[in-house]
């Protein structure tokens, strides 16, 4: 049992990161219509940008992440407007591409920026929160709860605009259709740029989260996350924004439930094989139902 | 002689052909694709001859050969890639985890099992046309970009895989047909190799199957209504690609000797596949040359041209930068790629050909 | 049982796609041989000519310069002699004016000097034609002395070589007639062998339906349900051979499904679609998948043209008979020399269809800048290049413009005549369907309203109501 718990509090973090990404990423497929494969690197260039405010400053954590939200909102709204809208033959392949080439833009740019060194990094809350159970000893980091309430908030909060704001309608009639929703009035080009610049500010909080827990940066420390929010988009459904992030939470959880699975069974030799089998299940599910979990069935005409 | 063969069609009132000015070869080398792809085979075994033997270091320095191996290397997987979503429509970024098997059929047959590179590279085929398969089954039921991600996913399972069966992989040197093949003579085997997919690719583009894929791209009802079978073109298509990763696996193996796969950076992760993609896009997604000189673009600048500058060997950083800013370049001018950006510039030439003419010898010239 | 005969029948099926592959290719190929070894002969006949003419052609060269030499210099001599006689002429002329004048004024006699003068000219004449025959004297002696060298050898060398080239044309005819003939018996060969083992797999799968002389299609209580929605109940219709049938119908009538169960794209709820194909069986078009319809003779056009845009109209062409080519994928790798012969042979055909549509000239044109008018000439093109015996035509008057129209009817009217194929098509544009239909076949929400001529379907009461009654509200 208290193994069992460890591990489930172990999950908490992954579990926060891959759910904030997942939710940028939904937010930028859905306004954009392309998967933004740069998200794990500018979330990256904001943790980079907390940990630079932190250090050369002397400011607490509290407030260096404002700073980094701001930088990789501020990075998000310019891949917009200045690259997206200029481009005269930019389909949605060109889009992709681009970002991969912001990847590039991003990587090289860092050391650049701040130097070689891979800057080190605080949690928000310092100390363990430790407790016994018949079995044994349960401790994890207080960080985690800290981290999961600022997700829990955070998503609540964008949930919440989607469904009742006026900016939120908006988003969701772009979704839908992007060229009926500029004929109704709506001026999707600031959606867009505001959907880019909340998606680049979810990713630095879920970055700087990563890095609080890990006490490190690294640029590509994000890329198993934004592949994970992948998977989960499709495994959630794209048509949907509930879907993709329940499937993120799932993803992590459900590796760490095989590799206790696998060592409660007396196999922990196994345990390398959590992530096949996680993403395994995840391809099966979505090749017999290609729409995701929680998607709905858009019929096809020929 | 060419000269008294003029006098003679001149003599009996007839023009010469075109093709009968020069000789066999010469026309098979110089005005054939086929013998275009051989010369460059050619130009590669010269450069590679004078770069391991050091003969002249100030134009052709020791290091190239490593960089033009390993970015050939990659054409391999760029010329499949090429041919799965330029030709066929298809677009996958499960490239990094194919070109895995390449490397690990390397390592378990040449390095554990002590076999030889021939050996190595039928079992890398082998073992790709079975994840071709699979994934062309895929595409049937999922398209677009959830095929996309789908290949993204089956790539990590593969990395998993990799890593967990195995971290770190090598090969030592090892002989063929009786030479020792070390390190620095893999460009040898790359480039023949090239020239041999170059050439594969070549014909089944000019062929039934190629027109076939293009008909599919462009509208799969007019495909089937046509006669062709999706399933049997789709599967072919990623059996292809697949191959062609793996046989660059291969390649990039005997070039490197040793990868590691856990590296987030390194050649099995999605940031392969992304390059792979982004060389395609900046030869121009429907060009074999395109697809080696993209490649070139990704893999080869940074060691063989980049680094002679001093700016750039201070802040090598600067150059993944400007690799990024290309690939962003490209894509929002130039959406043929290269390939396009050079046949625009030929018509260019000619019209200032043709103007200066004018301005030489009057307007009319004829 | 049944499951175990079915596949069996599929494979006496496949068996029998390859043998036809074949027996059409062998056919091709013994059309095509009937000029291949002209151009052969052509070709090395005037190699050899050129291989002569090398050698004598310097020879040739020389002599006829030398000949040209010595007219030239004949006549520039003697032009350079009648200057000169010209002004002595002049001169003479001049001074006997004078005296005549003098004498005249003297009133003295003067008509010696018009005597003496007429000697003096006649004198002059008289030296002009010994000039010349002095001069060809020079140049018959020039000849002589260098043809000796030249012009001999070059005749002698020129009339061996016309002797040789007709013994070598002949030779080289014999030895081709005797290499047609025995290629030509050798296909013949093949066409018979492949003929007994299609028969033979004939044999094994029995007709199952038979259908009327006259009719090519038949489609009996055709169903097509999504979920709720009965898009076609119940249709049942017959297209006759070379007829153009039309099916017409308002919006959401389900004319295209109708085309898309025949061509199979949609699996029909039930009914039964039985076909005449091209080699005269009646089939069953519910045993066949989605791709294998072309090869039973149905080819169709669609409403948004559906050409591959990247490359060349003849290519297009080519993309239907993707099938028909008897050399596998391996083949198609190496390039083998059996897929250039092949391609050669149906490139000849798409030409022939092209010249016939009139398209010969948009060859080589990449499909993508093309008037529309083109391209819809193009798509039924290339359901012609697929041997197809029905082309079913969705809608080929959208997005044409009058002059257009009355071409592509034009054009419908002379393929149905010329290659005796029959037409189904799904049209809106009214004009176009009582100009060249035969037969219309009225729907109205997957159901018939009425069939007949158009001049019946005009008169129809149902018809006006479901389909022209609504434009009367309006």
């Amino acid at each position: 049992m208290a193994y069992f718990l460890s591990t489930l509090f172990g999950s908490i973090i992954p579990m926060c990161v891959t759910a904030l990404v997942t939710m940028a990423i939904t937010l930028i497929f859905k306004t954009s219509f392309t998967t933004n494969f740069a998200q794990g690197v500018i979330s990256a260039f904001g943790a980079y940008v907390v940990s630079s405010v932190m250090t050369s400053n002397g400011l607490s954590i509290w407030l260096a992440l404002p700073a980094g939200m701001l930088v990789s909102m501020l990075i998000a709204i310019v891949i917009d407007v200045g690259i997206f809208r200029r481009g005269r033959y930019v389909n949605a392949l060109g889009k992709q591409i681009i970002t991969m080439g912001l990847i590039s833009i991003v990587v090289g740019a860092t050391p650049l920026v701040f130097g070689i060194v891979n800057p080190g990094f605080t949690p928000f809350v310092k100390g363990l929160i430790s407790f016994d159970l018949a079995d044994g000893n349960v401790s994890f980091p207080k960080n985690s709860l800290v981290c999961m309430a600022m997700t829990i908030v955070v998503i609540g909060a964008i949930f919440v605009l989607l469904r009742y704001s006026k900016w939120g309608l908006s988003v969701r009639a772009t979704a839908s259709n992007e060229y009926v929703a500029g004929m109704m009035g709506i001026n999707t080009h600031v959606v867009t740029a505001v959907s880019w610049g909340l998606a680049g500010a979810i990713g630095a909080l879920a970055a700087t989260i990563n890095a609080s827990s890990g006490n490190t940066v690294n640029i590509y420390f994000m890329t198993n996350y934004q592949v994970f929010a992948f998977l989960a988009g499709i495994l959630g459904g794209f048509s949907t924004f509930h879907g993709p992030v329940i499937a993120a939470l799932m993803i992590p959880l459900a590796n760490n439930l095989v590799q206790y699975a696998v060592n409660v069974m007396g196999r922990p030799d196994l345990t390398g094989w959590s992530m096949v089998f996680v993403y395994g299940i995840a391809l099966v599910i979505i090749f017999f139902k290609p729409q995701g979990i929680f998607g709905k069935k858009i019929a096809k005409k020929v | 002689m060419k000269k008294y063969l003029n006098k003679n069609y001149a003599l009996l009132g007839k023009t010469p052909p075109k093709d009968e000015r020069f000789t066999k070869v010469a026309r098979a080398l110089f005005f054939n694709p086929i013998g275009h792809y051989i010369l460059f085979g050619v130009l590669c075994y010269v450069v590679a001859y004078l770069a391991t033997n050091k003969i002249i270091p100030d134009l052709i320095p020791y290091s190239l050969q490593s960089s033009l191996a390993i970015s050939f290397s990659f054409a391999i997987a760029s010329i499949g890639f090429c041919l799965l979503m330029g030709y066929s429509g298809l677009a996958s970024l499960g490239t990094g985890g194919f070109i895995g098997i390449g490397s690990y059929s390397v390592h378990y047959v040449m390095y554990q099992a002590e076999l030889p590179l021939p050996v190595a590279i039928v079992a890398a085929l082998l073992v790709a046309a079975l994840i071709g398969v699979v994934v062309g089954f895929i595409s049937l039921r999922i398209e677009g970009i959830y095929l996309v991600i789908l290949t993204l996913g089956l790539s990590e399972i593969l990395r998993n895989v990799y890593m967990v069966v195995e971290d770190k992989i090598k090969v030592k040197n090892f002989e063929l047909f009786g030479t020792l093949i070390k390190k620095q003579h893999s460009l040898y085997i790359v480039a023949t190799l090239l020239v041999v997919v170059m050439i594969i690719t070549h014909n089944i583009i000019n062929s039934p199957t190629g027109r076939a894929m293009l008909a599919m791209k462009n509208s799969t009802a007019a495909a089937q209504a046509m006669g062709i079978s999706l399933i049997k073109y789709r599967l072919l298509a990623f059996v292809i690609c697949t191959m062609y990763a793996a046989l660059s696996g291969v390649m990039i193996m005997i070039t490197i000797r040793s990868i590691q796969a856990s590296n987030a950076s390194g050649y099995y992760a999605l940031i392969t596949s992304l390059n792979i993609l982004a060389a395609v896009i900046i030869g121009g997604f429907k060009s074999i040359w395109g697809a080696v000189f993209g490649s070139f673009v990704m893999y080869g600048m940074q060691t063989a041209i980049l680094q002679d500058i001093p700016f750039f060997a201070e802040n090598p950083e600067f150059i993944t930068f400007i690799s990024g800013a290309l690939v962003i370049i490209v894509v929002m001018f130039f959406p043929g790629g290269l390939a396009q950006l050079i046949l625009e510039l030929k018509a260019k030439v000619k019209v200032w050909y043709k103007k200066i003419k004018e301005g030489i010898y009057g307007k009319d010239l004829g | 049982m049944a499951r175990i005969l079915a596949k069996k029948n599929s494979l006496t099926q496949k068996n029998i796609i390859k043998l036809r592959k074949h027996l059409d290719f062998y056919r091709e190929e013994l059309a095509s041989l009937e000029g291949k070894y002209d151009e052969k002969l052509d070709k090395k006949l005037n190699e050899f000519l050129i291989k002569g003419n090398r050698k004598i052609a310097k020879l040739a060269f020389e002599a006829c310069n030398k000949e040209q030499y010595a007219e030239a210099e004949f006549e520039a001599k003697l032009q350079k002699y009648d200057v000169r006689s010209y002004m002595k002429q002049r001169k003479l002329n001049h001074g006997i004016a004078k005296k005549i004048f003098k004498k005249a004024s003297k009133g003295e006699p003067f008509g010696y000097l018009l005597v003496s003068r007429d000697k003096k000219m006649r004198a002059l004449d008289k030296k002009r034609a010994k000039y010349i025959e002095r001069l060809e004297k020079q140049k018959a002696r020039f000849l002589e002395k260098n043809s000796l060298t030249f012009v001999v050898p070059y005749n002698r060398k020129k009339a061996a070589l016309e002797n040789e080239y007709f013994a070598l044309k002949a030779k080289l005819e014999a030895e081709y007639t005797a290499k047609l003939y025995k290629e030509k018996s050798k296909i013949q060969d093949k066409i018979i062998k492949n003929e007994k083992k299609l028969s033979k797999a004939k044999h094994k799968i029995k007709a199952t339906h038979t259908l009327p002389d006259d009719v090519l299609l038949e489609v009996k209580g055709l169903k097509m349900y999504f979920g709720g929605l009965k898009a076609v109940d119940d249709l049942s219709f017959n297209v006759k051979k070379g007829e153009i049938f039309g099916l017409i119908g308002p919006n959401g009538a389900g004319k295209t499904t109708v085309f898309n169960c025949i061509t199979r794209f949609y699996n029909a709820t039930g009914g039964d679609m039985y076909f005449e194909n091209k080699y005269g069986e009646v089939v069953d078009l519910r045993s066949f998948k989605v791709h294998d319809i072309i090869l039973q003779g149905i080819g169709r056009t669609f409403q948004n043209i559906e050409l591959v845009k990247e490359v060349s109209v003849m290519e297009n062409l080519l993309v239907a008979s993707t099938r028909s080519y008897k050399t596998g994928f391996w083949g198609h790798v190496f390039a083998t020399p059996s897929l250039k012969k092949e391609d050669k042979m149906l490139r000849a055909k798409a030409m022939r269809i092209l010249r016939f549509m009139g398209l010969e000239s948009y060859a080589g044109w990449y499909a993508m800048g093309l008037p529309y008018g083109i391209l819809k000439k193009v798509e039924i093109a290339r359901a012609l290049m697929a041997d197809a015996k029905l082309i079913i035509m969705d809608e080929p008057a959208a997005g044409l413009n009058d002059s257009e129209t009355a071409e592509l009817t034009e054009t419908i009217r002379k393929i149905r005549d010329e290659f005796g194929v029959t037409i189904l098509l799904v049209e809106h544009d009214m004009g176009l369907v009582m100009n060249v239909c035969d037969t219309v076949c009225a729907i109205s929400f997957g159901q018939m309203l009425g069939i007949g001529t158009t001049e019946e379907i005009q008169k129809n009461e149902a018809v006006q109501e479901a389909y022209l009654g609504v434009s009367e509200e309006e």
